[in-house]
């Protein structure tokens, strides 16, 4: 059994409505979950197969740092999916410059952000002080580099050059015409 | 647990640090050694040493050799670096446990078992991402 803690304002979303996700991550994932609303601390448990139950617990924790349930249920979808957080507060200064690089992060209207998930195929979301990402492991690695470059104040047309060539090499070939 | 007296079942020990992943798989009491690998017998460059490819193929091999020596199912220990260092086992964890139940091996309790301080020495100042 694992305890995962998350915040008040995703356990409803955890919970879904009428308990439909709960429900379904307990079926798909075969676990049982236990879920405390008022301290937001849940217990996960496996009831069937060891294995499947694997990924149960970075479930709970994605739909924990902002990810929608459908998002990190494709967790379950392939073999090697994984879950990675990099913990921005950890990497930033203070408070200010934590907000200043999220904005960093994030891009005008989301640009930078979006261009991440689109260049690499991972799911990447913000929230709070983490940054999540979902998907294979070389898509992971490669929003991981890009995080880093941007922290490391990397100006974005740098960051976008380099998606822009991992994303060649992921895809296996130059891709003509993706919007730069 | 179907542990009859002619199946017999051993223990995987699969430490997954982010550098590398070691697996070693031995009898009920740990002390007799039936297989080991590491990341390095896989992969040409050291940085892939970790990674969940390098795990699977790994698993694959220590899975074939495992079944050779009549066991038929495996309890997993899985380790993390642990200690002041990082708690949680690295990308080789998830994907080894899997290939050695792809490879018919049937797999019993998963336990963590990253060694955890009761306050120890002083942990190390953050790295960058």
């Amino acid at each position: 059994m694992q305890h995962v803690t998350i915040p008040q304002d995703r356990i409803g979303v955890l919970i879904g409505e009428g308990g439909e996700t709960m429900r379904e991550i307990e079926s798909r994932a075969e676990v049982r979950l236990d879920i405390d609303s008022e301290s937001g601390s849940v217990a996960v448990e496996s009831v069937g197969d060891p294995v499947t139950a694997l990924d149960a617990p970075d479930i709970v924790r994605a739909i924990g740092r902002g990810f929608k349930p459908e998002t990190a249920l494709t967790l379950l979808d392939g073999d090697l999916r994984m879950f990675d957080l990099i913990k921005l507060d950890a990497q930033t200064r203070n408070k200010n410059d934590l907000r200043r690089q999220k904005g960093r992060l994030i891009g005008e209207n989301g640009r930078t952000r979006e261009l991440m998930e689109e260049l690499t195929g991972a799911h990447v979301v913000i929230y709070g002080s983490t940054l999540g990402i979902i998907g294979e492991p070389e898509e992971v690695e490669a929003v991981r580099q890009a995080v880093s470059m941007i922290l490391d104040g990397a100006p974005h047309g740098a960051v976008y050059s380099f998606l822009e060539r991992k994303h060649n090499e992921l895809t296996g070939g130059p891709d003509i015409g993706q919007p730069r | 647990m179907s542990e009859s007296a002619d199946d017999k079942w051993g223990i995987a020990h699969v430490y997954a640090s982010f550098n590398n992943t070691l697996i070693t798989i031995t009898d009920q009491t740990g002390a007799e050694t039936i297989v080991k690998s590491s990341g390095g017998s896989v992969v040409k460059q050291n940085r892939d040493e970790a990674s969940p490819y390098a795990a699977m193929q790994m698993a694959e091999s220590v899975a074939e050799q495992v079944k050779e020596a009549g066991i038929s199912g495996v309890h997993v220990r899985v380790r993390g670096p642990g200690g002041n260092g990082n708690k949680s086992p690295g990308p080789g964890a998830q994907a080894t446990i899997r290939a050695l139940a792809r490879a018919g091996l049937e797999i019993g309790r998963i336990e963590d078992v990253t060694p955890i301080p009761h306050d120890g020495t002083r942990a190390p100042k953050n790295k960058r991402v």
